[in-house]
């Protein structure tokens, strides 16, 4: 029972961090750019298609191969922020509708490169941590964890302690303001886009060898990364990157001991709760709304 | 002239808020724009500091254009703006809201030094360093405002109605305070519904009347005013 209990502890920390990395990264474009981007699922997917390319396609090494698939997606964020946002920016429901169009391009793109089917990778390695005969963790698994700790921690930092991270969070909190202090939006904004852009890309490189890639593999982000911008959605960028790791780790823990339709009840649960405590927590700070 | 604001206009979609309106601030004095609900202060103000694109007119900051500049470009030039409601930003710290000032400067150890004499000025903000700008009260916040303006080591300070919402004591110190910072050599705009005020503190007004310059004089002579005292003055 320990054993099990143990075992499916580790299957949720491992699910639950690139969950964050993904949810994390629409809940900084969101605090920053105001836009939900609905093609945040697809830049997870386009990650992974970086590592059918180059890795399981062109033996480039697994880890410079990540580190590709995230310099690809984060380009893909400022491509997204360059030709949708920035041109729709006065219009509330613009960059949305853009980021669904955008969402279908990424899809016929990987169907037309790649074709429908599951591309099968090769395994990373094959190694095992077992902890008992019962309790074992994968170390491609384990690359995810470590990864999603790193990356986490250093976004935290640099919001905390730098001051380009100020300059982000005075941005989500409030743009203008921002302006009068000499921050750029545009450039604030570049930045949220490329750092959440390049977070979904990498969670989806580190995840591709152990996940059936295909071209609606994004899909199943969505509704999560619904509920995680309304549950995180409550001003501060920190406050909302809390929410959505703690909101990744309760769904993925349900889902792990229980079911994935428990999960969602209970996600949709807290996202109820939150509401009716904070109504704010829907569109950000309240000034914002 | 540090400041001069010539013939300006600014409209919102096909609605004119303002119509040629001229401001011109002189090295050192304190210049006050005050005027009724709606009049368009806020809007005069928002053009000087590059947050609305103006229509017509020119505006100049020691010689140089900057009407086309957007608003971050126009703090590098040396005009800070604290805006209409303090606009702080409310889930930062009140050390991180200051930092956020001087996000511009590079030069490190005057920047502490800065930090230090606004620190001394309001002893309230140092107290409360590390506490959310949120949690904060109008006055406390207001000085925040003020605080975080001048990080930036601005050469001109604009001020949109910092009387806002504060008890008369609380008036009172901001009052102080501006005239405090302007005897330290910073000139000053300041926008104002609390005309009394406004007038007592000021070289010189302007007043507007529904987005037209309905007079302007040494801030004296407009108190003594038949029109100002019965219109603004409630006397
Ligand atoms: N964003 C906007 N869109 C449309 N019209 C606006 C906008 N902001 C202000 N106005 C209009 O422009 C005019 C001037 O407004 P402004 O805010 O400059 O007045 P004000 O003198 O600052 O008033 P108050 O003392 O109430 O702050 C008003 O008629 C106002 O309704
Ligand atoms: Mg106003």
């Amino acid at each position: 029972m320990l054993d099990l209990l143990a075992q499916t502890g580790l299957n949720a920390v491992y699910a639950a961090s690139y969950i964050s990395l993904v949810a994390v990264g629409l809940v900084l474009i969101f605090g920053v750019m105001g836009v939900i981007n609905f093609a945040h699922g697809e830049l997870f997917m386009a990650g992974a298609y970086a590592i059918v390319a180059l890795y399981a396609g062109l033996n480039v090494p697994f880890f410079l191969a990540v580190a590709a698939g995230l310099l690809f997606v984060g380009c893909l964020g400022l491509l997204m922020e360059k030709a949708l946002f920035r041109p729709l920016k006065d219009n509330p429901l613009g960059g949305l509708v853009a980021s669904i169009g955008f969402l279908m391009i990424l899809q016929a793109l990987a169907v037309m490169g790649f074709g429908v089917r599951m591309v099968h990778i090769p395994p990373v390695t094959q190694e095992v941590i077992a902890f008992s005969e019962k309790v074992r963790l994968p170390v491609a698994r384990l690359y995810v964890i470590i990864a999603a700790i790193v990356l986490l921690s250093a976004l935290w930092y640099f919001l905390k302690r730098t001051k380009f991270g100020w300059a982000l969070r005075a941005s989500a909190q409030d743009p203008e303001a921002a302006a009068l202090q000499g921050i750029s939006i545009t450039q604030t904004a570049r930045i949220a886009m490329f750092i959440g852009a390049g977070l979904a890309g990498i969670a989806g490189a580190l995840t591709a060898p152990l996940v059936s890639v295909n071209p609606h593999m994004g899909h199943s982000v969505i509704v999560t990364a619904f509920i995680v911008i309304i549950v995180g959605g409550v001003g501060s960028l920190e406050g909302a990157i809390v929410a959505s790791v703690a909101y990744a780790l309760v769904h993925t823990f349900v889902t792990t001991f229980w079911d994935g339709v428990l999960a969602d009840i209970v996600g949709l649960s807290l996202m109820l709760l939150v509401l009716i405590v904070k109504p704010t927590g829907l569109f950000g700070s309240a000034d914002r709304a | 002239m540090l400041l001069e604001m010539k013939n300006i206009a600014v409209n919102y979609g096909k609605i004119n808020a303002i119509r040629n309106i001229s401001v011109a601030v002189p090295e050192g004095k304190i210049v006050t724009i005050i005027g009724g609900n709606g009049a368009g202060k806020t809007t005069t103000l928002r053009a000087m500091s590059g947050m609305l694109p103006i229509t017509a007119g020119e505006i100049t900051f020691e010689g140089k254009r900057i009407d086309h500049l957007p608003a971050h470009k126009v703090v590098a030039n040396g005009i800070a703006h604290v805006p209409e409601g303090r606009r702080i930003f409310p889930d930062m710290t009140v050390e991180e809201n200051l930092r956020t000032g001087a996000f511009l400067r590079k030069d490190k150890e005057a920047i502490e030094a800065d930090l230090e004499d606004v620190f001394k000025r309001f002893p309230r903000l140092r107290e409360r360093r590390t506490q959310m700008a949120k949690t904060m009260s109008g006055g406390e916040q207001q000085m925040l405002a003020i605080g975080r303006a001048l990080m930036s080591k601005p050469r001109l300070l604009l001020m949109d109605e910092p009387s806002m919402g504060l008890a008369p004591v609380i008036v009172e110190e901001i009052a102080q305070i501006v005239e405090e910072i302007n005897a330290n050599g910073l000139s000053v705009v300041l926008v104002e519904q609390n005309a009394e005020l406004a007038l007592e503190l000021a070289d010189y007004a302007y007043v507007l009347e529904t987005g037209n310059a309905a007079m302007e004089g040494p801030a004296d002579e407009l108190h003594g005013n038949e029109h100002v005292r019965a219109a603004y003055l409630g006397l």
